[in-house]
């Protein structure tokens, strides 16, 4: 990993815990397009149970430990940010390395996508 | 824009699946030759970030909020296979982590957040490696792609509900698809003018990485990359 690497990297958690972490306690609580539509079209109510994952970690978007508070919060935003940058990151390393074994770690080899 | 546990019927949440699962598979088995690890990290900060933004709900009109996309952010500056798997990452974090938007509707959430955003955003994508330079014109054209790309998303969430049966009898698919949209508007503006601004953030910053060519002054960042 270069500097450049790292410092993109920096970038993305700084994002994570100020974006995600900050200014999403200040997020309206308003319902969203779509739900609003459903709202409107009164077709709010599901007519099934559908499937919903059990809130094991997380009661929506807090932290069940801390509640629905600034930190519950603030741990979902930033929580979640770092699960899907770790996801990313671990998948993108696989799939380069699937790509050409012999070429992994070489760079700007492969045509712009 | 989410689409919560039970209102897609199993035909319609088993179509989208199965459309998602064959892009998600597609974009995969084409990924590899798209990346380099340059590429890696800015996909997994561009996931870092779009997740957080998704957090962020705006007030846009009254009793209405709006939250960012994405996708079509992600499409511009990673290309359709790899924005499609950083949208489903997002996604099924999302609804198995946060509940939000259903398990069995993951599908469908991937085929209206994910694939048809994503695949917008490779048209701009296109037109930046023609050009390969910031003008105005391209950042017109993130605008106008960002509200097309909810708008796409917005109208295809009311054909799946609508085939589905989730909506009121009485209610028309025109009149539920004029309700959508009129919201969804004027949240694909807000969509639109920070697809545009980000855009134009990572291009001057990560141009290397977005396009696979070097900035047109080299900095130092370059010749440490090219080191």
């Amino acid at each position: 990993m270069t500097a450049h690497d790292r410092q993109t990297l920096l970038v993305g958690i700084a994002m994570a815990i100020i974006i995600g972490g900050l200014v999403s306690y200040f997020a309206s609580d308003r319902p969203d397009g779509l739900e609003k539509t459903q709202e409107d079209l009164g077709a709010a109510e599901p007519p099934d149970a559908g499937l919903e994952a059990p809130p094991i970690l997380f009661n929506e978007y807090s932290l069940k430990w801390l509640g629905e508070g600034f930190w519950g919060n603030a741990a979902a935003g930033v929580g979640g940010s770092l699960l899907v940058l770790g996801i990313l990151l671990g998948l993108g390393h696989l799939l380069n390395r699937r790509r050409a074994p012999a070429e992994a770690g070489g760079r700007s080899t492969s045509p712009p996508a | 824009m989410h689409i919560g546990s039970g209102f897609l019927s199993p035909t319609v949440w088993g179509a989208a699946a199965a459309v998602s699962g064959a892009a998600l598979a597609a974009a995969l088995a084409t990924a590899g030759r798209r990346l380099d690890d340059r590429k890696v990290p800015l996909m997994g900060v561009m996931g870092a970030f779009v997740f957080a933004a998704q957090m962020v709900n705006f007030p846009i009109l009254p009793g209405t909020s709006g939250h960012l996309g994405g996708g079509f952010l992600l499409g511009v500056l990673l290309g359709a296979p790899l924005g499609i798997i950083v949208m489903a990452s997002i996604l099924v974090v999302q609804s198995l982590v946060f509940q939000d938007g259903g398990v069995e509707a993951l599908g469908a959430n991937i085929l209206v957040m994910g694939i048809i955003p994503c695949l917008l955003g490779t048209i701009l994508r296109v037109l930046w490696q023609k050009r390969q330079r910031p003008s105005g014109w391209l950042d017109l054209a993130a605008v106008v792609g960002g509200v097309a790309a909810v708008l796409a998303g917005a109208t295809v969430v009311i054909l799946l509900l609508w085939r589905s049966g989730a909506l009121p009898a009485k209610i028309g698919l025109w009149e539920a698809m004029a309700v959508m949209d009129s919201v969804h508007l004027a949240i694909g503006v807000v969509e639109g003018a920070v697809s545009a601004l980000v855009v134009r953030f990572v291009m001057a910053t990560r141009r290397e990485a977005v396009l696979g060519t070097l900035p047109a002054a080299a900095g130092a960042c370059a010749k440490e990359a090219s080191a």
